[in-house]
């Protein structure tokens, strides 16, 4: 019998270059990451069962679930308004389906849940330039009065849907999270670099996405 | 590149920069001119008056304005891939090494053989085209219109395809202003300064408006001071935008403005990796129109003889750009703006020839600059102009007393009063208002949220300006409740009335223009108005005035004006066309933006894309996705032979296919089945646990939808699968019922398309095949696994995957699907552990193939007008339950006897080969539309019956199997005997899939 080999592809995997790309600019205006190993359920709240799921969310993540567009850092993982009545809970994948089971276990009969582990490609948009190149593919306006940190959208991306949300800021000023259609990722991913191209864009190594 | 052909170049002055000199060429001719020129100034500066040759009678022209309002001096910018006809050489910032060619001129510009048209003129009139080219009408597409279109045309489009890069990018601000003269500076100033956040927008490359031209004090410093210090002030501000060489071009709902930068058509080639031009979208919450006014032309005759300029323009030339037009220069006016014109020339040491004043009375000051610069001043109208490609030649005044006087000079300024640029604040159908004080149109309200001030509202002293700019900036910053300080408005001295007396036409018996870039001249308006065509709509679309690039910019007004003398009307009676977007003009590159060749949309790659592209896969476009249509071996002719050996391959061992393209939902919630059953003809709320289904969607109307199977996972989880073109739409429709029809319903709807990848296997060895890849703990016997089961199974390494067993070749088959991030390497272990089978991966062509050899309908069955009786699928129709479509498709047409239904059909000549789109009529009918019985929809040369066979929608068809037809073909002139048959060709038991 053959041995089989399961080696995990990203969305992005086969076309993931880190380096440089772009303009040759002194710093570059624009750094971008494709984040993998992480879990992802969409959560939506049964009819009536909105006050029961924030109930068990703060039960079981510390946090009550996001009613707003924003991104709520709860225990051990992440959840980001995706709708009304419904969420996503974004957590570090550490083996098996843990988050999953967490999420089935939390929310069992309150919420329908599908994971999307496997649907979307996560991308991390940070730098001084980060908010111009965003401004060519994306209506939102991210001003920082508008659109402060932990804001969730979503929103879409040449024509296709994205949650985009804002993290925590480092020394470059804000950093945007998109989450995108995983077949859709290497077109969008083209978008993205042509769109920053001009600023000059740093393609960091793929990286586990961390809370 | 010396300077010393600029002899028209003042020693010193103006805004350009003399340390930077650039050579350019203009109809091959080598030329120098200054960082800081425009193209027309810098054509100007090197004594070049003719530039171009008019749309119709191809007389010579020259420059009229100095702004993008520009109808003359149109040239052809740039070569090869990067030429860009009608380009206005008044907007075109001059760079080294830029060429320009004149257009619409042959053999050229000084000697145009087409300007022979201007013989002919009497019946180049408006409606020419539709009076003289009327019979025979079938000559109007092949002969008329393409004779008329190479005589009557404008510049050359480039033959290649562009080579630079657009974009379109998103902006949000609290204020928008548009134009950054002194009204929009002190717009910016005060929103600013009060918190709000500002962009503005300025469509030239230096802030200042009219401010560079015509100097002037502000807050006690001269204004090009006063600029640079408002410029820095803003630039300090962290929320508020400048963007020069940006125009505004439109304004849409809800606030949102289109805007265009013309980010690098300053340079010959734009930098790497930058656009352009880049087409913005502003969304702002109030917008201040800050766009200044255009001067406008006086009609007489030989109006449009080159150097004839207005006079606002001259004075451009002169003082923004060191460039004189003329050496002895004449003006008419009607108003005391065109006189700083004479100020301006003679302080360039530019001879005033005479000024021809519409009005009765000088100023003393004005009598007084005559006399000491030995001028006259005439009281009464410029009759015409006489000259021609030379230039102005003579100037011929009719004097208020009646009797003629001529002026010799080279140039004449013309000032006939200013208009306010309404065009932005009109653009939701406002219609503007008549101000007689300043025989202008001027704003009558606007678009929610946005005002006009300063010279683009009627206040044309720079005072006023400043003033009105500051309080509407503070005024709209206040209203979205910033509350800091606008600061105090800055102040200007220069606040003198502005006095004009209107003079539209002098009547002349030359030749007049009205609209410079379409040619029309007075006399068509005449002839509109005695035709008829008075209304200013029906005037437009007759005489074209006002319909060329310019919008009617520089003639609208004189146009009504002519229009309502004739009619005995007033100017607001006869009133305005109605004003739309773009304000300038917008190049086609900008507004697709990054949106062209293989970015013209998003593309979707299946989760084996990779590894098929690495086998030499031929892919197909099916909607976005890219989808492995064959894949050929080394040594095969064709796709049919690749084709052929993939089904070939699939019925006699084993294959497999990605399917990930078909949409996937999941269906949740208590009432999951409840819903299913509304949307659905046939029942899901009885499916068991482990089971899937196959499933039919009916439009409201009864009108097939969509088809695939569904399955359920749990009791209150569903797995809906939907076919690859209709994905995104069933998704819509699903959460349309679900939200909208359904809202009772417990149900939750997530698209799941991209989370698995999923392939169907199919063939008698896929058992075996699967057995190397699933858990030996999994039983995928008949009785372990039967026909439509589908669950969750471990694969061998602990993998986690769904199969279902379901077949649309017709063979035994099972689909697995496995989370994305698999994909990839689910496929390359099916090619490992298939190779003792000789599996063979197969495209959307064989698995066509297998369906059409099946009888399965698809897309083009399912085509918007079948019933599913006409599919052959009506006993799936629910009778205990209502659903979607079900009364409508309950109507006597739909289910009448006669309709056409889904047959088999197949050459009688086994060598014939089948085409879609084949009418089929019954034998002995000739072919007509009452004798068309129905189409062949799908064909595909079928190597299990080794001939062309095919599926149609035919008239009674089911009654009609063994019958032989006509399959008539008009579009191929194919006639051929088909024979109606069974559509299931292969394996008609079915029980090969069973297996």
């Amino acid at each position: 019998m053959v041995e089989l080999s399961w080696t995990e592809t990203t969305p992005l995997s086969r076309i993931y270059r880190a380096g440089s790309h772009g303009a040759k600019t002194q710093a570059a205006g624009l750094s971008l990451a494709e984040l993998s190993g992480f879990e992802l359920v969409q959560t939506m709240a049964r009819r009536g069962q909105w006050s029961a799921t924030d109930q068990a969310c703060r039960e079981a993540y510390g946090k009550p679930a996001p009613a707003r567009p924003q991104a709520v850092k709860a225990e051990g993982a992440l959840l980001i308004w995706s709708g009304p009545d419904q969420f996503l809970v974004l957590s570090p994948r550490a083996g098996g389906s843990a988050g999953m089971d967490r999420a089935r276990l939390a929310f069992a009969g309150m919420a329908s849940l599908s994971e999307q582990s496997d649907a979307r490609s996560l991308i991390r948009v940070s730098g001084s330039r980060a908010r111009d190149m965003l401004a060519k593919v994306c209506s939102l306006d991210l001003h920082s009065a508008v659109f402060p940190e932990w804001s969730a959208a979503a929103t879409s991306i040449d024509h296709t849907a994205v949650n985009l949300w804002r993290g925590e800021d480092d020394a470059g000023g804000a950093v945007f999270h998109l989450l995108i259609f995983a077949t859709f990722a290497e077109s969008l991913w083209h978008t993205l670099l042509d769109s920053g191209a001009e600023y000059g864009i740093a393609i960091d190594a793929p990286a586990a996405w961390q809370q | 590149m010396s300077a010393a052909g600029q002899k028209n170049r003042l020693a010193s002055g103006g805004l350009i920069d003399r340390n930077k000199p650039l050579s350019f060429s203009f109809d091959g001719k080598a030329m120098s001119g200054f960082a800081g020129d425009t193209l027309a100034s810098a054509l100007i500066a090197n004594g070049v008056q003719l530039v171009g040759r008019s749309f119709k009678y191809h007389r010579p022209r020259g420059i009229l304005t100095a702004g993008s309002e520009e109808p003359n001096a149109l040239v052809e910018l740039r070569d090869g891939a990067r030429r860009e006809p009608n380009t206005r050489a008044t907007t075109i910032e001059l760079y080294d090494g830029l060429t320009a060619t004149s257009q619409n001129r042959w053999p050229s510009l000084d000697f145009d053989i087409l300007s022979i048209n201007q013989l002919a003129s009497p019946i180049f009139v408006a409606g020419f085209y539709y009076k003289t080219f009327m019979w025979p009408s079938a000559l109007w597409e092949k002969l008329y219109e393409p004779l008329i279109r190479r005589a009557a045309g404008l510049g050359r489009a480039a033959e290649k395809s562009d080579p630079d890069h657009y974009e379109k990018a998103w902006a949000h601000c609290d204020v928008l202003i548009a134009g950054g003269g002194p009204t929009g500076l002190a717009a910016a100033l005060a929103a600013g300064r009060a918190g709000a956040r500002v962009i503005l927008c300025e469509e030239d490359a230096v802030l200042g408006g009219r401010l560079l031209s015509d100097g002037g004090t502000i807050d006690g410093l001269p204004a090009i001071e006063w600029v640079a210090k408002a410029v820095a002030e803003l630039e300090a501000m962290p929320d508020v935008r400048v963007m020069t060489r940006t125009t505004v071009t439109g304004v849409f709902d809800h606030g949102t403005h289109a805007a265009l930068e013309r980010v690098n058509d300053h340079l010959p080639v734009p930098p790497e990796h930058q656009p352009r031009q880049r087409l913005w979208r502003i969304a702002a919450k109030r917008s201040i129109v800050a766009a200044g006014a255009l001067e406008r032309p006086i009609v007489f005759g030989g109006n449009d003889t080159p150097n004839v300029m207005l006079s606002s323009a001259v004075r451009t030339y002169i003082n923004r750009y060191a460039a004189t037009p003329a050496k002895r220069l004449a003006l008419f006016t009607n108003n005391d703006d065109g006189w700083k014109t004479v100020e301006a020339a003679l302080a360039a040491g530019v001879q005033i020839a005479g000024v021809v004043d519409a009005r009765a009375e000088a100023s003393a000051e004005q009598r007084a600059l005559a006399a000491q610069h030995g001028f006259a001043i005439l009281n009464g109208v410029v009759d015409h102009v006489e000259g021609g490609k030379a230039g102005v030649g003579k100037i011929v005044a009719a004097l208020a007393g009646g009797a003629k006087a001529t002026l010799e000079a080279d140039g004449l300024a013309v000032s006939g009063g200013w208009n306010p640029a309404v065009g932005l604040t009109s653009q939701h159908r406002g219609r503007p208002k008549w101000r007689d004080d300043i025989a202008a149109f001027v704003p009558d309200g606007a678009p929610a949220g946005m005002v006009a001030a300063g010279s683009a509202n009627g206040e044309f002293s720079l005072a006023a300006c400043l003033m009105e700019g500051h309080s509407s900036g503070a005024a709209a910053a206040g209203d979205l409740g910033f509350g800091k300080s606008a600061g105090s408005a800055p102040v200007s001295d220069e606040d003198a009335a502005y006095s004009v007396r209107p003079v539209w036409t002098v009547n002349s018996k030359k030749k007049a223009f009205v609209d410079f870039q379409n040619d029309v001249t007075e006399s068509d308006i005449a002839l509109a108005a005695r035709e008829g065509f008075q209304s200013v709509e029906h005037l437009k679309r007759y005489t074209t005035l006002g319909m060329a690039t310019d919008q009617g910019k520089n003639s609208n007004v004189q146009g009504i004006a002519v229009m309502a003398e004739l009619t005995g009307r007033s100017i607001p009676e006869t009133g305005t066309t109605i004003y739309r977007p773009p304000y300038v003009p917008v190049a086609m590159g900008a507004l697709a933006g990054h949106h062209r060749d293989e970015n013209f949309h998003a593309t979707r790659l299946t989760p084996s894309h990779h590894w098929a592209a690495e086998r030499g896969a031929v892919f197909v476009d099916t909607g976005l996705w890219k989808r492995a249509q064959w894949y050929p071996l080394k040594g095969e002719k064709d796709w049919l032979e690749s084709v052929t050996r993939e089904v070939k391959a699939v019925r006699s061992g084993v294959g497999f296919c990605d399917v990930s393209t078909l949409g996937k939902t999941d269906v949740h919630g208590p009432d999951a089945g409840a819903f299913l059953d509304r949307v659905y003809i046939n029942t899901f709320s009885s499916l068991a646990v482990g089971k899937a289904r196959y499933g039919i969607m009916l439009r409201e109307d009864g009108i097939v939808y969509d088809d695939g199977t569904t399955s359920r996972l749990a009791e209150d989880h569903y797995f809906l699968t939907t076919t690859t073109a209709k994905a995104g739409l069933v998704m819509q429709h699903l959460e349309f019922c679900r939200q909208v029809l359904f809202p009772e319903l417990d149900v939750q709807l997530t698209s799941v398309s991209d989370q698995w990848a999923q392939f169907s296997i199919a063939g008698p060895n896929t058992r075996a095949l699967l057995t190397d890849i699933v858990d030996p703990s999994e039983d995928l016997s008949n009785e372990g696994f039967p026909f439509m089961g589908a669950r969750a199974v471990k694969l061998r390494g602990g993998v986690e995957a769904r199969l279902f067993r379901i077949s649309f070749s017709g063979e035994m088959a099972f689909e697995i699907s496995v989370p994305a991030r698999f994909g990839d390497a689910l496929v390359r272990n099916l090619m490992a552990a298939g190779e003792k089978y000789g599996v063979t991966p197969y495209g959307t062509e064989a698995l066509g193939v297998m369906r059409i050899e099946k009888g399965h309908v698809a897309g083009p069955e399912l085509n918007g007008t079948t019933t599913a009786a006409d599919l052959g699928l009506g006993k799936m129709m629910s009778t205990k339950k209502d659903f979607i479509g079900r009364v409508l498709a309950g109507r006597e047409a739909l289910v009448a006897d006669d309709r056409q239904v889904v047959v088999g059909v197949k050459p009688v000549s086994p060598s014939q080969r089948l085409r879609s789109g084949a009418h089929v009529i019954a034998k002995g009918k000739v072919p007509a539309p009452e004798t068309d019985d129905g189409y062949v929809t799908s064909v595909c040369f079928s190597p299990m019956m080794d001939r062309w066979i095919g599926l149609a929608l035919v008239s009674r068809g089911r009654e009609r199997h063994g019958e032989i037809a006509m399959a008539h073909d008009p579009v191929r002139g194919e006639d051929y005997e088909v024979e109606i048959c069974n559509p299931v060709f292969y394996d008609p038991e079915g029980g090969r899939q069973r297996g």
